[in-house]
């Protein structure tokens, strides 16, 4: 059997072959005997060569095969036209770019009709400076040379020139801005006057542990937590002094009395916050002193505003050192401006805040108290404040320029233990110098004399323990002794203390407590 | 000043923005990565007006993304110098007073205020003429002119002066 032969075809032949025999020789096949079509019929033989070739037997085949032809031509054909689609489009694109290019040649030479505006920037540009170079030139000559005062973005901020970072920078009135040393001394000298006629001086005021106390929420022991129902709200903060502020995770008590001192201290200073946090920290804890912004406005210096890390200094304020007071419970903060800085007692109201000292006391908030309002830290500083105020401020017409108010508060100091005379036993260590002590230098800067060795003017002795001779003469001759504390009091508490609170039966009740 | 230019830039695209959506997809990043941005060439882009042309993507070879150049029409604000610019006074204190004309931040010191304006601190710190008429306080618009320009990645700070003549306050919303 030939495989290659469609059966469809074999059989068409057939019937054909059949056919032609039946209109050649009709019914004769019946009766022949022997086969005379192989010999005689010429047809046959034809239709055998015919159709070796399957497609002219069946009629179909052959369309179908044309059929396919004509498919593959039509393939070709869509192929070669998408291929000349694709030239067309890229002989377009080479086309706009010339044109695009020849624009530009010509865009040079008439900027006004080009339709890159980048060309008529940098036009405009060159155009400018020229005309700059030639406005300075005449101004300069003119006005004299700009001394550039201080810088707003790198450029000068009267001639607009580009200048190298120079100068001290402002970061709490603008990121950008830097002032020249001999501009703050001007802008320094320029506010005499003003200050002069408000009478008022500046006052640069610390945050934490000074007129406030922070601690972050996760620090607050159990004992602390009945302070969350005592909250108050941040939208209107008058009037309170717990605030949760959950965006920050923090909690911040302000100090009791705060409210008045600053409100009073306002009549008297322009206040400055100078704190060790950060801006947003800084700017949080202003709202809520200071709900208005009457008190500090933009007057806020956070650590990043600082020119030398973990130091405050009075660089950055716009005020003469000659009347500018600091209010700080950290002495160590102001390492250049010790003699403008009233020390405060620090505020430990959250037990973090303890802990973080190494305080081994309760906290406020443990022992559910607080510092008194009349009686406190802050009230007692308002006393200092508004005393050295009005020394400076003694006579009307007086000049200012001369005062210095460091001299003033030196001398409220030494009213405290004025008419003292102090004799230090056993309190400072033999080997050293005891007029280097720093405190024979506390007692003496409260206004004590001090003195080495006992004589009938001497007022107190300063002891650690009864048995000393110097203790013992004491006790004969009716004088005072009191232990160190006495003077720290004064010190701080800006009053000189009755002695009988510092005496040494006191101090070993409390040392025995201690040990217990 | 503002410009209408044509700009153009190479976007990427994760294949999770493919499909139907392709076009719209890389329009809308566009505007999102461009409008607002600032550069020293152009200023700042205040707008996209139009899509000019999306050219072919690129497949980049290690991972999926396909980078498209696109070209687009914008609108750009740049000022330059010697330019007369409104703004509105968002700070006053005794060095000058800072101002905002739309993103661009002026600063003009006070040697460059007519030397009649006096500082006056207080809760509304302003600057005001010797006989009380003229007053430049926070939220009043002056007219200045421009100094010095100087542009970073998404700021542009100025230098102005309102010491020439028809500078100053225009209008104080503040006043009577």
């Amino acid at each position: 059997m030939d495989d290659h032969y469609p059966v469809p075809s074999a059989f068409s032949l057939l019937n054909q072959v059949l056919d032609e025999y039946h209109k050649s020789f009709g019914e004769t096949w019946r009766s022949a005997k022997e086969d005379p079509t192989l010999t005689t019929w010429p047809y046959l033989l034809e239709a055998l060569n015919k159709f070796q070739d399957p497609a002219e037997a069946d009629k179909l085949l052959k369309i179908q095969r044309e059929l396919d032809e004509t498919k593959i031509i039509l393939h070709k054909t869509i192929d070669s036209l998408l291929e000349r689609g694709e030239k067309l489009d890229s002989l377009v694109e080479k086309s706009s770019d010339l044109s695009m290019a020849s624009q530009m040649s010509v865009a040079s030479d008439s900027p006004v009709h080009s339709s890159s505006s980048d060309d008529l920037a940098a036009f405009l540009d060159d155009e400018l400076e020229t005309v700059e170079e030639v406005e300075i030139e005449e101004a300069s000559s003119s006005k004299g040379e700009c001394d550039h005062p201080g810088s707003f973005g790198n450029m000068c901020f009267v001639c607009g020139k580009k200048l190298e970072e120079t100068g001290v920078s402002f970061r709490y009135i603008h990121k950008e801005m830097r002032l020249n040393q001999d501009e703050i001394s001007r802008l320094r000298d320029s506010d005499m006057g003003f200050l002069q006629r408000q009478r008022k001086l500046y006052l640069v005021l610390d945050l934490d542990h000074t007129l406030l106390n922070s601690t972050i929420l996760r620090d607050l022991k159990p004992e602390e937590e009945y302070l969350y129902s005592h909250t108050h709200s941040l939208q209107d903060v008058s009037g309170g002094s717990l605030f949760k502020m959950e965006f920050m995770h923090m909690m911040t008590k302000l100090r009791p009395f705060v409210h008045s001192f600053l409100k009073e201290a306002s009549e008297m200073f322009v206040m400055y916050i100078y704190t060790m946090g950060d801006r947003p920290y800084a700017r949080q804890m202003a709202k809520l002193l200071d709900p208005k912004g009457e008190y500090f406005g933009d007057r806020i210096i956070s650590r990043d505003d600082g020119t030398v890390r973990h130091q405050k200094s009075l660089d950055v304020v716009l005020g003469q050192e000659s009347a500018v007071l600091i209010l700080d419970d950290t002495e160590n903060a102001w390492p250049n401006h010790k003699d403008n800085l009233i020390v405060i007692e620090r505020y430990h109201f959250f037990a973090s805040s303890c802990r973080q000292f190494d305080h081994k006391y309760k906290s406020l908030s443990e022992l559910k108290s607080d510092e008194s309002e009349p009686d406190g830290a802050l009230a007692t500083v308002l006393k200092v404040l508004k005393q050295a105020h009005a020394l400076f401020f003694e006579n009307v017409d007086e000049d200012i320029s001369n005062k210095d108010v460091r001299l003033m508060l030196k001398q409220v100091r030494k009213e405290i233990l004025k008419g003292c005379k102090v004799v230090f036993s056993r309190v400072f260590p033999t080997k050293a110098k005891p007029e280097d002590h720093p405190l024979w230098k506390m007692a003496e800067d409260l206004g004590a004399t001090c003195a080495t060795e006992v004589d009938a003017s001497v007022t107190h002795v300063v002891a650690m323990e009864m048995g000393t001779e110097k203790a013992r003469w004491a006790v004969r001759e009716k004088k005072f002794v009191v232990h160190r504390g006495w003077i720290d009091a004064a010190n701080y508490l800006w009053k000189k203390q009755p002695e009988e609170n510092f005496s040494l039966e006191q101090l070993k009740k409390q040392q025995g407590t201690e040990e217990e | 000043m503002f410009f209408h230019i044509v700009l153009e830039r190479n976007m990427q695209l994760h294949p999770r923005f493919f499909g139907r959506n392709l076009r719209e997809n890389l329009v809308s990043k566009l505007m999102k990565d461009v409008e607002g941005t600032c550069s020293g060439r152009h200023g700042f882009v205040v707008a996209i007006t139009g899509i000019e042309s999306i050219g072919k993507g690129l497949i980049r070879d290690g991972t999926g993304f396909v980078t498209f150049p696109i070209k687009y029409q914008c609108v750009v604000f740049r000022p330059f110098k010697g330019e007369i610019l409104e703004a509105v006074v968002t700070l006053v204190n005794k060095m000058g007073f800072f101002a905002e004309a739309g993103p661009v931040q002026i600063f003009v010191s006070k040697h460059l205020i007519p030397d009649d304006m006096e500082f006056q601190a207080g809760d509304m710190p302003n600057y005001t003429t010797s006989d009380g008429s003229v007053k430049i306080q926070k939220e009043c618009e002056v007219r200045l002119k421009i100094i010095g320009t100087r542009v970073d990645a998404t700021e542009i700070f100025c230098v102005g002066t309102i010491k020439d003549d028809f500078l100053g306050v225009i209008n104080d919303p503040a006043a009577g």
